[in-house]
């Protein structure tokens, strides 16, 4: 512990707790304690209408999870966890791909960067409306496109086999470029000398990228993952403007905010599927940091 | 002769693989949007994927009119401005004792609130306590509850560790008070990460949709997201329409994107560092002290 320069003799002792003190305190209303209230609340019956009692129940909750509502919450896990794959592998090939594509600094190159960035800056209301349009199964281009190709005809958003897959490559089209960034900027650090020493021993292309680039991204692949699988595992503003969560798209977050603020709201209900979702992102995060710190040691 | 002939044309299908991608895959969805926002409604029902034939404008002025996009611009503009500035004072008063180790367990202090950021998302209990509080359906209440996230803190407490400590000491000497040297000397010397958080917080206050669907009821508090949404909800068989809409929704993160892509693509690149410090938790504290 160092001693502040600042203020009197008398002012030193307090003056850091006072710098802390708002930021602190707004954080503790609300940020902290509804955060940790989820888990009160999960105990609870709560609808959420004003005026009607807290009524502790226990593990109720927990327990029509498990069996009166045991399909819906099952199927919604599930979901999550299709989810959460999909997007995080799709993101980090896509990514990769594009990184390696266009990580020099060339013409054009910038503005190619920027485009691919783009999707993102925008809100989730303007990609959901966006590709509701491209998705429209009367008027939308990808119907006759899909048409021209298979003869067929799809619903698109609006159908269970192919609604999920859609959201997440949605998902996957609005962050990848965040992705290629990360990992642009770490091919920019590994060392030229390395690739001509690989091309001097005869390595190939694919060589070098499997015993040289791979490796050396072993980092921001971690960053990557990480911060990709993380992000998408509580997802549901984007699902909410796509689908609502029909059609085989309700994952655990929608799931939640469903009940929680649905026609027929139960907060006590909702606030136990977040910590549901609160359980799983942690467990996915361990495991997905385990094995990738592990990774990046051994090589 | 001939290697450079083949340079060139590599070089050249490398181009077009970079074109092809970027806009063809990244663009071409919005760019059809926005053509379909100069279509009558008939056109588009007869001709949805061509280019507009007489290039129509009424879209846009019926879909503001229609949609109090007025309103909900300057709402927006509140919701994004407020908070983000609010934010970024906070998180510097919170980061500066914090990383020069003015408390006794400044370490702790930081881990606690590196920890709290993996805590459950609290928006239920959020939305029952904003009803008990009175900041449910508010302006001011939407405002203070934005405003006071603390986020930001993290990247500012290793970034302020860059900056002498023997800077500090000096300064104290000649008298200068704490706040005035944050403000007049530590401030400006965060310019680059208040400039790069600031601006991602600002698109994220701005792209808002989940914390407006929640605790904003009246229409006349909404921001653009959400009135976007509720338009499109209501004027879904009207596609030209709810396209202009969504240009005029898309369009200030647009040119606030044109002007400064470049800082928000460099904020990644070296936000990859900072991330890393993120992955491993309260490393950057442990290391220094």
């Amino acid at each position: 512990m160092s001693t502040i320069p600042f203020g009197t003799r008398r002012t030193r002792r307090w003056l850091p707790w006072a710098s802390i003190a708002v930021p602190t305190i707004g954080w503790l209303i609300f940020g902290l304690f509804p955060s940790v209230s989820t888990v009160f609340f999960s105990f609870t019956e709560y609808s959420g209408f004003p005026g009607t009692p807290l009524h502790f129940c226990g593990m109720c909750n927990y327990s029509n999870a498990f069996n009166s509502s045991w399909s819906d919450f099952s199927s919604s896990v599930e979901v999550t966890l299709k989810y959460v794959a999909g997007v995080t592998v799709l993101q980090i090939a896509i990514g990769l791909g594009l990184a390696l594509l266009l990580r020099h600094r060339r013409k054009g190159f910038g503005l190619y960067r920027a485009l691919i960035f783009m999707p993102q800056v925008f809100s989730v209301t303007i990609v959901g409306v966006l590709f509701s349009l491209v998705f429209d199964p009367q008027n939308g281009p990808a119907e006759p496109i899909y048409h021209g190709l298979t003869g067929g005809t799809s619903a698109f958003l609006g159908d269970q086999n192919w609604a999920l897959a859609l959201v997440v490559l949605i998902n996957v089209w609005m962050f990848s470029g965040y992705t290629m960034l990360v990992y642009i900027a770490a091919l920019r650090r590994i060392p030229p000398e390395l690739y001509e020493a690989a091309s001097l021993d005869g390595a190939g292309r694919f060589r070098t990228f499997r015993h040289i680039t791979w490796p050396l991204l072993a980092n921001a692949t971690t960053v990557n993952v990480f911060l990709t699988a993380m992000g998408c595992v509580g997802e549901y503003a984007l699902i909410r403007v796509l689908t609502d969560g029909n059609y085989g798209t309700k994952t655990l977050g929608m799931y939640m905010f469903d009940t929680a603020f649905g026609v027929n709201p139960s907060l006590g209900y909702g606030s136990m599927l977040a910590v549901w979702q609160f359980i799983i992102t942690l467990v996915i995060g361990s495991v997905l940091l385990f094995f990738l710190r592990r990774r990046e040691v051994t090589l | 002769m001939s290697l450079r002939l083949k340079e060139i044309a590599r070089t050249g299908g490398l181009q077009l693989v970079c074109i092809v991608i970027s806009v063809g895959f990244f663009a071409l969805p919005l760019i059809y949007l926005a053509l379909q926002a100069f279509k009558t409604n008939n056109e588009f029902l007869n001709n949805p994927t061509g280019l507009p034939h007489p290039w129509t404008f009424s879209n846009f002025s019926d879909a503001w009119s229609e949609g109090d996009f007025s309103n909900e611009m300057v709402n927006s503009l509140l919701y994004a401005i407020v908070p983000d500035v609010v934010t970024l004072i906070l998180g510097v008063f919170l980061a500066f004792p914090i990383s020069r180790g003015w408390f006794k367990h400044s370490n702790v202090l930081y881990g606690f609130f590196v920890f709290s950021g993996f805590l459950p998302a609290g928006l239920i209990p959020l939305f029952i306590e904003a009803q008990k509080i009175g900041t449910y359906n508010s302006r001011i209440g939407y405002l203070i509850m934005t405003s006071l996230t603390g986020a930001g803190f993290f990247f500012f407490v290793g970034y302020i560790k860059t900056i002498p400590r023997e800077m500090d000491e000096a300064a104290a000497l000649d008298g200068c008070g704490y706040i005035r040297y944050i403000f007049t000397m530590i401030v400006p010397q965060m310019k680059p990460a208040l400039a790069t958080f600031g601006i991602f917080g600002f698109v994220a206050g701005w792209n808002n949709l989940i914390l407006p669907l929640v605790m904003l009821n009246d229409q006349s508090l909404w921001p653009v997201t959400r009135g976007l949404f509720s338009f499109f909800g209501q004027y879904s068989s009207q596609w030209p329409l709810v396209a202009a809409a969504t240009i005029i929704v898309a369009l200030p993160i647009l040119v606030v994107f044109a002007i400064l892509q470049r800082n928000l693509v460099e904020g990644v690149a070296g936000g990859a560092a900072a991330g890393s410090g993120g992955v491993a938790v309260a490393q950057p504290v442990e290391n220094n002290e």
